[in-house]
C-alpha cells in the first residue's frame, strides 16, 4: 500500500476514535458512587474495554474486505460498550435502588421522559438513561470503525514487506497482525486520552453541553494521529531485514 | 480514579536525579544485553526498573495538579506512545542501514519523546490544559514508557534488534502484556500514594514493588525464548519482597506518625 494512504487512513482513524469517544458516557469517580451519570470509570479504562475487542473482532476479519473489517471492529466495540452500559444499569438499579437519569437536560430526547424530578438533590444524576445508551452505541461504533481503519490500512503495508510474508499457510502474517494490532491500539489510547482531556473528565453524551468542544478535540486528534501516521512509516520502511 | 489529586507539595526526591537513574540505567541496561547469555538480560531487565521508577516519579510530578481524568489515563497514553515509538524506532533503526541498527533502541526512545511533545503541546496549546509542567512530565513519562518496553522486551528476546524481538516478543503477543504491565507498574505507586500527605520517597518504593513485581513476570514471560528466565524471575521475586517490605515498613512509621502526632491541620481538608 502507498504509505500515503496509510498515513491517511491513520489520522481519519484516529480522529474517529477521539471523536467516538466525546459521545461515550464516561461519569468517573462520581458515577462510581452514583452521583452522577454514566459508566463508573475513566476514558482509559472504557477505551481499553471497548477498543480491544473491537480490535479483537476487527483483526478476526483479516483479508477479508475492507468495510467487512470495519463492521466487525464497530459491531466488536459496540457490543462491549452496551454490555458494560447493560451491566452497569443493572448495578445501578437493582444494587443502588437509583432510577437512570440525566442532570444535564429536562427531557430524555429520545424517550421524551421527564428527567429533572427523578434526580436526587445534590447529585446529577445516576446510571445510564436511554439517551446516554444510544449515545455510548454511537461512539463505540465510531471507534471501533476508526481502529480497524488503522489496523486494515497498517497490516495492508505490511504484509508485503518481504519481513512479513505469511508463513503459515500463506493466508495470514501473524507478525503482520500483531504489529499493525498494537500499533493500532497505541493510536486508540492516544486519542482516547487527547479527547478525554478535552472533556474534562466526565460527558454523558450527545446532549450534554460539554459536546460543544468536539472541534477542539477532533482538531488535536488529527494533528496528533498525523504524527503518529508519519511514525508508522517507518515500519513501513524499515521492514527489510 | 481521582478527579483532583492533591500532591505533597515539595518532592523530597530531586527530579533530575531519578532522571538520571531512568536514563542512564535504563540505556545501559539495553545496550548491555548482548554481552553474556544470563548477565545480559539480567541487567536488560535492572534497566527496565529503573525506567519504571524514574516514570512513576514523573507521573507523581504531572498528577499532583489534578488532570481531571485520573492518573491511569496519563499512565496508558505514554505506554501507548512508548510502544509506537520503540515499533517505530527498532524497525526505522535497519531503515537507516544495517551498520546503524545499533542506534535503534536509542532512536526508539527518542520517538517516543518526541511524539509525548506533541501530544503534550497539543494538550497545552489547542485543548488548553493549564499544567505548567504537562509538556516536560510527558516527555519525560514517554521516553520512561519506551525504555521500560525495550528493557523488557530485550530481557525476553535476549536482543534488542529488531528481528528477535519480532520473533519473540511481537509476534507473540506478549507485547500487548508489557504494554498493561508496565502501565500498572507506573501509574500505580502515585494513584495508590496520593493525597496530602504523599511522601515522594514512600511513592518511590512502591514503583520500585511494582518494577521488581513486573520483573519478575518477565522472567516467566521469557521461559520459551531466554535461557536467562530463572535468574530474572528469582531475583526480580526477592528485590520485589525487599522494596514491598520497605515501602509498608514505610507506610506503618507514617501512620505512626499520624497516630502519635494527630491528623495534617483542617485548613488543607479538601
Amino acid at each position: 500500500m502507498d504509505p500515503l494512504l496509510m498515513i491517511a487512513a491513520v489520522t481519519v482513524g484516529g480522529a474517529l476514535v477521539g471523536g467516538g469517544v466525546h459521545f461515550i458516557p464516561v461519569g468517573g469517580a462520581p458515577a462510581a458512587i452514583a452521583t452522577a451519570t454514566g459508566v463508573g470509570t475513566g476514558t482509559a479504562m472504557l477505551a481499553a474495554g471497548s477498543g480491544m475487542t473491537g480490535l479483537i473482532t476487527a483483526a478476526a476479519m483479516t483479508g477479508q474486505p475492507l468495510w467487512l473489517i470495519l463492521a466487525a471492529g464497530a459491531g466488536g466495540a459496540a457490543l462491549m460498550i452496551s454490555v458494560t452500559m447493560l451491566v452497569g444499569n443493572w448495578v445501578y438499579v437493582y444494587g443502588v435502588g437509583c432510577v437512570p437519569v440525566s442532570a444535564k437536560v429536562n427531557t430524555d430526547p429520545i424517550t421524551k421522559l421527564p428527567q429533572e424530578k427523578y434526580v436526587t438533590p445534590g447529585t446529577e444524576g445516576h446510571g445510564i438513561p436511554t439517551v446516554c445508551f444510544v449515545s455510548g452505541v454511537i461512539g463505540a461504533i465510531l471507534g471501533g470503525i476508526g481502529g480497524g481503519l488503522i489496523y486494515w490500512a497498517v497490516y495492508e503495508s505490511l504484509v508485503t514487506l518481504p519481513a512479513y510474508i505469511p508463513l503459515i499457510g500463506g493466508s495470514t502474517s501473524i507478525a503482520a497482525a500483531m504489529v499493525a494490532g498494537i500499533f493500532a491500539l497505541g493510536v486508540f489510547f492516544i486519542n482516547a486520552v487527547i479527547a478525554s482531556y478535552n472533556i474534562g473528565g466526565t460527558i454523558e453524551g450527545f446532549h450534554d453541553p460539554k459536546f460543544k468542544r468536539i472541534p477542539k478535540g477532533l482538531l488535536a486528534c488529527l494533528v496528533a494521529s498525523l504524527v503518529t501516521g508519519l511514525i508508522g512509516v517507518l515500519l513501513l520502511k524499515g521492514g527489510v531485514f | 480514579m481521582s478527579v483532583a489529586a492533591g500532591g505533597g507539595g515539595e518532592s523530597a526526591v530531586d527530579a533530575k536525579q531519578v532522571m538520571a537513574l531512568g536514563v542512564v540505567g535504563g540505556l545501559v541496561g539495553i545496550y548491555a544485553t548482548p554481552i553474556d547469555p544470563v548477565i545480559g538480560p539480567l541487567l536488560a531487565a535492572l534497566g527496565a526498573v529503573c525506567a519504571i521508577i524514574w516514570g512513576a516519579d514523573a507521573i507523581a510530578r504531572v498528577a499532583s495538579y489534578g488532570l481531571g481524568t485520573g492518573v491511569p489515563s496519563i499512565g496508558y497514553m505514554s505506554l501507548a506512545i512508548g510502544v509506537i515509538g520503540v515499533i517505530a524506532g527498532l524497525a526505522g533503526g535497519i531503515f537507516v542501514g544495517t551498520a546503524y541498527a545499533i542506534l535503534a533502541p536509542l532512536l526508539g526512545v527518542i520517538i517516543a519523546v518526541i511524539l509525548g511533545g506533541v501530544v503534550a503541546l497539543l494538550g497545552t496549546k489547542v485543548i488548553g490544559m493549564k499544567i505548567p509542567v504537562l509538556v516536560t512530565c510527558t516527555m519525560e513519562l514517554s521516553g520512561a514508557a519506551a525504555i521500560s518496553v525495550l528493557g523488557f522486551s530485550a530481557a525476553i528476546a535476549g536482543s534488542y534488534f529488531m528481528p528477535a524481538i519480532l520473533a519473540s516478543v511481537i509476534s507473540t503477543g506478549i507485547i500487548g502484556v508489557l504494554f498493561i504491565m508496565n502501565t500498572m507498574a507506573t501509574q500505580h505507586p502515585f494513584n495508590a500514594c496520593l493525597g496530602p500527605q504523599e511522601n515522594r520517597v514512600r511513592t518511590l518504593k512502591l514503583a520500585s514493588a511494582t518494577g521488581f513485581m513486573a520483573m519478575a513476570v518477565t522472567g516467566l514471560l521469557g521461559i520459551g525464548s531466554s535461557k536467562a528466565w530463572w535468574v530474572i524471575a528469582v531475583l526480580g521475586a526477592i528485590a520485589w519482597f525487599i522494596s514491598m517490605n520497605a515501602f509498608i515498613q514505610a507506610s506503618n512509621e507514617e501512620a505512626a506518625s499520624v497516630q502519635w502526632s494527630g491528623m495534617w491541620p483542617k485548613e488543607e481538608e479538601h
